[in-house]
């Protein structure tokens, strides 16, 4: 798990292109949009066509995106879940 | 109503985001083209924001910001934009992600940002300006349509100050493409020696200028723009000297009256001999050119019109700029005009005065 956080935290950097930030600077259970980094609707489109592209998986409903984008240890639960 | 620039944004190859400078200090490139001279965005730019911008989108909010600053304004009454090939980065960012995957997993920002009025719109979004918005992109003629526009605003006092733009960057891909046509020199010149290369094609450029015009005159206005004309494919250097002389006499001047002429020579030997013209047979002034310090682009009518209202504003011609220089004689800069083309299809000309 602790090596999925990692990925996924330096992908998110890579296409959100969140200069200045390291993947130690990002709290893994904190809020990814509103306060934590700030992303928005934009950044969430990014993080669907990331998960699609990386890990072949696609979000059918997107009411689904809230819940699984909260945080950086819940789109990891996420993607874990979709492997098994 | 008269149209005054009062104040400029512009990030070029130069220096140039100092306004209280005038080409002190100049670039000299070796390179295929003119890359701008990037400033540090982060003092216009909230970084949350920044991420997402391509280069174009910085430069182009930073020089609006950097104009508005200069102007003493916060809220312009309209935002016009003229680009010529638009946000060719993002454009060419959302193309290759298509052939790279199959034209499957598009992520949306490259296509979000690769239209023509991104930046007009950006500039608005970064201002809270609800206000006119408009982006023309007439190949050669997009800055001088957008220019033209924000003119008659300020004429039909539709708004107090306009903030009108233009821009256009190079890319690598995008230069290798047009160095297949005759309009690109073939290899690295030194830029500031580009009349001296007597070949096909010339330097390709970049640059983003943003102008604050306003109808109230103000001793710190840098210029008037009293008129401007555009003249689609003339035929010959005769046609274009009657077109001179037309609008000359319907601005009440002669050509004996115009203190400095700028010429858009741009090192092209196929293309340049207008300007060659214009200064042995038609105008008996002093001369200046410009395109060694910026290179060539659509909208380098920006620069040319930063440079005219800067000579005005410093009534100095730099050393660096001027064309015909044992012929050069000092003398008060009232009245200036700007010639240009574009690919010999799209002529403008700009007339400034004191």
């Amino acid at each position: 798990m602790e090596e999925l956080l990692l990925k996924i935290k330096e992908q998110v950097i890579d296409v959100l292109n969140l200069e200045d930030v390291e993947p130690a600077d990002i709290d893994t259970d904190a809020p990814l949009f509103g306060d934590g980094l700030g992303l928005d609707s934009i950044d969430a489109l990014e993080l669907i066509v990331l998960l699609e592209k990386q890990y072949g998986i696609k979000i059918e409903d997107p009411k689904d995106g809230k819940k699984i984008f909260q945080t950086i240890r819940t789109i990891a639960e996420f993607i874990e879940e979709k492997k098994k | 109503m008269d149209v005054y620039i009062k104040g400029i944004g512009i990030i070029s190859p130069q220096n140039t985001t100092d306004s209280s400078k005038f080409l002190d200090e100049v670039v000299a490139h070796d390179t295929e083209f003119l890359s701008c001279v990037q400033p540090n965005y982060k003092e216009f730019i909230n970084p949350i924001q920044l991420r997402r911008m391509s280069k174009l989108i910085k430069m182009g909010i930073s020089a609006s910001k950097l104009c508005l600053r200069d102007a003493g304004i916060e809220n312009p009454g309209a935002i016009i934009t003229g680009t010529g090939l638009g946000l060719v980065g993002d454009t060419e960012k959302f193309l290759n992600q298509v052939l790279d995957n199959n034209e499957e997993f598009l992520a949306p920002t490259a296509f979000i940002q690769s239209t023509h009025n991104t930046i007009s719109g950006q500039v608005a979004i970064a201002l809270k300006c609800f206000n006119y918005n408009n982006t023309y992109s007439h190949r050669g003629f997009s800055f001088e349509s957008a220019l033209l526009d924000g003119m008659l605003l300020i004429k039909d006092k539709d708004a107090e100050n306009v903030l009108v733009g233009g821009f256009d960057e190079i890319t690598p891909e995008h230069h290798s493409i047009i160095k297949k046509t005759h309009w690109v020199k073939n290899d690295a010149i030194k830029s500031l020696e580009l009349l001296d290369h007597k070949t096909s094609g010339s330097v390709v450029g970049e640059g983003v200028a943003f102008f604050s015009l306003t109808g109230e005159k103000d001793d710190n206005n840098y210029a008037r723009i009293k008129d401007l004309k555009t003249i689609y494919k003339p035929e010959s250097n005769e046609e274009i000297e009657a077109k001179i002389d037309e609008f000359l006499a319907k601005n009440n001047l002669k050509k004996e009256d115009i203190d400095l002429v700028i010429l858009g020579l741009n090192g092209n030997v196929d293309t340049d001999d207008v300007y060659y013209h214009l200064a042995d047979n038609y105008f008996d002034t002093n001369y200046a050119y410009f395109k060694h310090l910026s290179g060539d682009y659509h909208t380098v009518g920006t620069f040319a019109l930063w440079f005219a209202a800067n000579t005005i504003k410093h009534q100095n011609v730099p050393e660096v700029a001027r064309f015909r220089k044992e012929n050069f004689t000092e003398k008060p800069i009232k009245n200036v005009l700007v010639y240009n083309h574009f690919r010999e299809v799209d002529h403008s000309i700009f007339l400034l005065t004191q």
